[in-house]
């Protein structure tokens, strides 16, 4: 059922002609395929998200508040995106209006002395970070990258990324905030809702921040948030990031006060007790297992393809053969990039000692071939501006993290041969990259003395392949397996499994129930039903705020 | 190719926007972070690389058919490219801009026309320009010049004016200072009057793919002819189509922008600059000399899977992501201008924003156009400069068509006459 005439006057009346469309072309783009990044359910072969009812872009909370009002009187569901670079933005009901926030992408205010920006919903890291570094000052970019859009993930989900052990996760980040609710009145929350300006998230004001945000972020499902206030942190690099290079091999120059490191360790026991020394010490600026994704027997040859405008793909098998790339990836099988970023000269020869200390008591070491200035110079932009995350997806186009977890490094490290060991049979079988079994990779650490590590192994497929999509499927199936068996976690790649089923559509209801109801923390999701019903009552949201109705 | 054989691209596009944006690496600041003018004017999602894969597999599923906004989505693109460098600085196996142009091709072949682009290509077709002027004209912006005529007179190297230069009558001292500078620096250079040919390029990027083999069989057969060893022409335009689109069809002459070609003479010490150019400017990279004006390389092979599903192509495909264009021979001219000030804009070479000129938009769609232009008159203004310098006509007429209607004092040369007031 599409939209009534009547209901998209009302609609175009707000945003104005131009910015509103049901027409089925322009909807075909604001669908999001299953079969390339499913984002932790899939792939599905050939399955899209449902076509929506209609497209608007509102400029101001004015506009979504009345959006929202419409959509409450006509019980229509609505749902609102930043850069759409994920299935969760997308709706999973048919009839659905869209809202593509991208006209909203003002950075409405730096303010250096209390170190906070205000930022509008398509404003994405990297333009926070191009003008916070002109004033000194940096912003944490999710491990998703710099295209993504930190308020997206400070109100609405989680935002780790390799800064995050000096600039925390998004959710940690999100101060004053304004909130068209999903009943479309607006919520000013923190100090912003007492008239004191956006320092601070939790008062004076109310602090909603567990409302808005649940368990793990409404991912969209709870009303618009049009404005937020985030946390800068201090940036001793220069105003601009200097970068040199070829395209895509792309340098930036380093600062004195920086140190790049690929640091690596005799065994996985060394390669926790050096996160934790680390942590300890309080020591660096960006800690990331980064270039293990491309895999264990692949990594180096990727890095030389990267780094060399003249190579291609096609460059890869002879590489990869090459016996001094394949020492290489060797010397570095157990290891993680590290930046190191000196408030002052003494800052940085301190925690160069306490780095050299901290490897001379584990037995870790700095990787040679990765310190070549002209490697160290390309991951430094890399890692800092997070720029090229979309090489997630270079081999052929389709990528998820499998076995997905957070914990402390003792944990992830202790399961990642075994878990290689049972990918790489896998990667045999031929409908999954095949790229050494160990492609784990993740940030490390958290504010306040970390302890934490976010791990997945990445597994690439050609969406365009049946056989490869659904071999992946069923792989990602076996993983689930696999992690149940050994009584591990769940693993992210089925994170919104329960969320959104094989058609793209929203996971049946009493499947969904059946399996909340048995999770550990059930009481959590009957509590978020509770918030649901209270700020939600015409449940125009979907499945990707979670909620339980079973009482037993 | 056709159309279908982007399915698979479409299927594998990640639909992570990076098309949308500048190369991330070299953002510097919100206000210049578009990189897609598309995108960045018509907003809807449709209106990016990604949107236009999109609309692709949409097409090809029958999820859509044609209709107004199909081509709306399909011919409002300047096809400057710079989604392509931006997809690429991660993705080796995905051609957003050879999609958009196989899309447009696609559009022609089944009838879906612009009226405003037939205008244009009717009158190609007739008159041998895309200008809407007489071919009989071609040659009057060389009238009184002391220039070779290669009808009557032999050439090593022939200056092709392009259409723009030929027809556009402000623009006519920027052409003759080009070809004046080469002929004083010794180089045996002649025009082919009325009988050069329109090159091509604005067709194809229309969606004309046919007419540009036209053109091109046209020009190198009267070339030929000729004896000419060289090609050299100012207008970007014209310089990709000869470096790119006329290669596969046969062509071997060597091809120049003059820019190469003055540079080239500047380092042999052929062209001496001494007069002082107290002026402070900024340089615009044109698409088609710049991200667009890497050099053809045959390729004949097939995509392939290694390590299982890792695609690669046999044998290894050339890969155009403008890493090589001409941009350092523009700048260096500049910088031997005694007394001249080169300041860069946030967005230059491989990343330039475009001029708004291209790919049939001027055209069709003038307003989107003119606000293209308006982005980078704004981006110049903000270095400071008192001009820009560009090395295309398209984009100097644009620029001046942006500053007439909105105001502003910046002035607009082409690297020809800044070099001529040197010498």
């Amino acid at each position: 059922m599409a939209l009534s005439k009547d209901v998209y006057k009302e609609l175009e009346d707000i945003v104005g002609p131009d910015y509103i469309s049901n027409d089925p072309a322009i909807l075909a783009s604001y669908q999001f395929s299953l079969s390339v990044t499913s984002i932790h359910l899939g792939p599905f072969f050939r399955t899209n998200t449902p076509c929506g009812a209609a497209v608007a872009l509102p400029d101001s909370v004015e506009e979504v508040q009345r959006i929202v009002k419409i959509c409450n009187k006509h019980k229509i569901k609505y749902k609102a995106s930043s850069t759409f670079w994920s299935s969760m933005s997308y709706p999973s009901h048919d009839d659905v209006v869209q809202l593509d926030m991208r006209r909203m992408n003002r950075i409405l205010q730096i303010d250096t002395k209390n170190m906070f920006a205000v930022v509008e919903p398509y404003i994405i890291g990297v333009n926070l970070q191009a003008e916070a570094m002109k004033v000194g000052l940096n912003t944490h970019i999710i491990g998703a990258g710099g295209s993504c859009s930190p308020l997206a993930s400070a109100t609405s989900y989680a935002g780790p990324g390799p800064d995050t052990m000096f600039m925390g996760y998004g959710s940690e980040n999100m101060l004053g905030l304004e909130w068209v609710m999903p009943d479309g009145n607006i919520m000013r929350a923190g100090s912003l809702g007492a008239g004191l300006g956006w320092f601070c998230g939790e008062g004076p004001g109310p602090g909603i921040r567990g409302i808005v945000r649940g368990a793990l972020g409404a991912r969209g499902s709870m009303g618009v948030f049009t404005k937020c206030a985030l946390k800068l942190y201090p940036w001793p690099g220069p105003a601009k990031l200097h970068i040199t290079g070829k395209t895509p091999a792309y340098q930036a120059e380093l600062p004195d006060n920086f140190r790049v490191y690929t640091l690596a360790f005799p065994s996985w026991q060394a390669w926790a007790d050096c996160c934790h020394k680390i942590w300890n010490a309080g020591i660096g600026y960006l800690a990331h297992r980064q270039f293990n994704m491309f895999g264990r027997e692949l990594k180096f040859a990727m890095i030389k393809i990267l780094t060399d405008p003249n190579r291609t793909l096609s460059d890869l098998e002879q590489l990869s053969k090459d016996p001094k790339i394949r020492k290489v990836n060797e010397e570095m099988k157990r290891e993680f990039q590290f930046i190191m970023a000196g408030m002052t000269p003494r800052d940085i020869a301190w925690q160069e000692k306490a780095l050299d200390k901290i490897l001379a008591d584990t037995g870790g070491w700095k990787v040679d071939a990765m310190s070549d200035p002209e490697i160290a110079k390309w991951v430094m932009a890399y890692l800092i501006r997070l720029g090229h995350k979309n090489l997630n997806l270079i081999y052929s186009g389709g990528y998820e993290g499998c076995f997905g977890s957070f914990g402390p490094p003792d944990y992830g490290s202790s399961h990642v041969e075994e878990i290689a060991e049972f990918k790489k049979e896998w990667e045999k079988k031929g409908a999954i990259g095949d790229a050494g079994g160990d492609c784990m990779m993740g940030g490390l650490g958290g504010l306040g003395g970390g302890a934490y590590v976010m791990w997945e192994n990445f597994t690439t497929w050609d969406p365009h392949d049946k056989d490869s999509v659904e071999g992946a499927f069923e792989f990602f199936e076996e993983c689930d397996k696999f992690a149940k068996q050994r009584k591990w976690a769940k693993g992210m790649e089925r994170g919104n499994a329960l969320c959104r089923g094989s058609d793209g559509r929203e996971f049946p209801k009493e499947k969904r129930e059946q399996v909340l109801s048995q999770s550990p923390q059930a009481h959590v999701f009957r509590y978020q039903q509770k918030i649901r019903e209270s700020f939600n009552p015409n449940n125009l949201g979907d499945a990707h705020y979670t909620t339980l109705e079973t009482q037993k | 190719m056709a159309l279908e054989d982007y399915l698979a691209e479409a299927e594998r596009c990640s639909q992570c926007s990076y098309c949308k944006w500048v190369v991330f690496d070299h953002m510097e600041s919100w206000r210049f972070s578009n990189g897609c003018p598309s995108i960045a004017y018509n907003n809807f999602n449709s209106y990016s690389a990604r949107g236009r894969y999109a609309t692709t597999l949409a097409l090809l599923n029958g999820t859509i058919q044609y209709n107004k906004k199909v081509l709306d989505i399909v011919y409002k693109c300047v096809t400057c490219g710079n989604c392509d460098v931006s997809c690429k600085v991660c993705r080796y196996n995905l051609e957003p801009l050879e999609m958009i142009h196989e899309l447009r091709f696609k559009l022609v072949e089944d009838g879906q026309l612009l009226p405003q682009h037939m205008l244009h290509i009717e009158h190609l077709r007739k008159e041998d320009n895309m200008m809407l002027k007489p071919r009989a004209d071609r040659a009057r912006w060389a009238d009184g010049l002391d220039i070779k005529r290669i009808s009557s007179e032999r050439a090593d190297v022939v200056f092709h004016a392009g259409c723009r230069f030929s027809y556009d009558e402000s623009l006519w001292p920027k052409a003759q200072a080009a070809v004046t500078i080469l002929k004083n620096a010794g180089v045996n250079i002649g025009i082919m009057g009325t009988d050069e040919s329109c090159c091509g390029n604005r067709a194809y990027d229309m969606g004309y793919s046919n007419e540009v083999k036209l053109c091109a069989s046209r020009n190198m057969e009267s070339w030929r002819k000729a004896g000419i060893k060289t090609v050299v022409t100012s207008c970007s335009d014209c310089y990709h189509a000869f470096k790119r689109l006329y290669p596969p069809l046969g062509s071997k002459f060597e091809v120049l922008h003059t820019t190469e070609y003055m540079d080239r003479l500047i380092k042999e010490g052929k062209l001496k600059l001494t007069k002082k150019v107290p002026l402070k400017v900024t340089y615009h990279d044109p698409c088609n000399l710049g991200r667009q004006g890497e050099a053809y390389i045959p390729w004949k092979g097939k995509e392939k899977k290694i390590r299982s599903q890792i695609i690669v192509y046999d044998p290894p495909r050339p890969r155009y992501n403008g890493a090589w264009g001409i941009y350092d021979p523009p700048r260096d001219i500049l910088k031997s201008i005694p007394g001249l000030d080169l300041v860069e804009m946030e967005r230059i070479r491989e990343y330039a924003w475009c001029c708004g000129a291209g790919g049939g938009v001027k055209e069709a769609y003038p307003e989107f156009s003119g606000w293209t232009a308006g982005e980078r008159i704004e981006e110049a203004m903000a270095t400071g400069a008192e001009a820009i310098v560009s090395a295309c006509g398209w984009c100097e007429r644009n620029f001046l068509d942006s500053i007439e209607a909105n105001g502003g004092n910046m002035k607009v040369f082409d690297i020809a006459e800044l070099v001529q007031q040197a010498i």
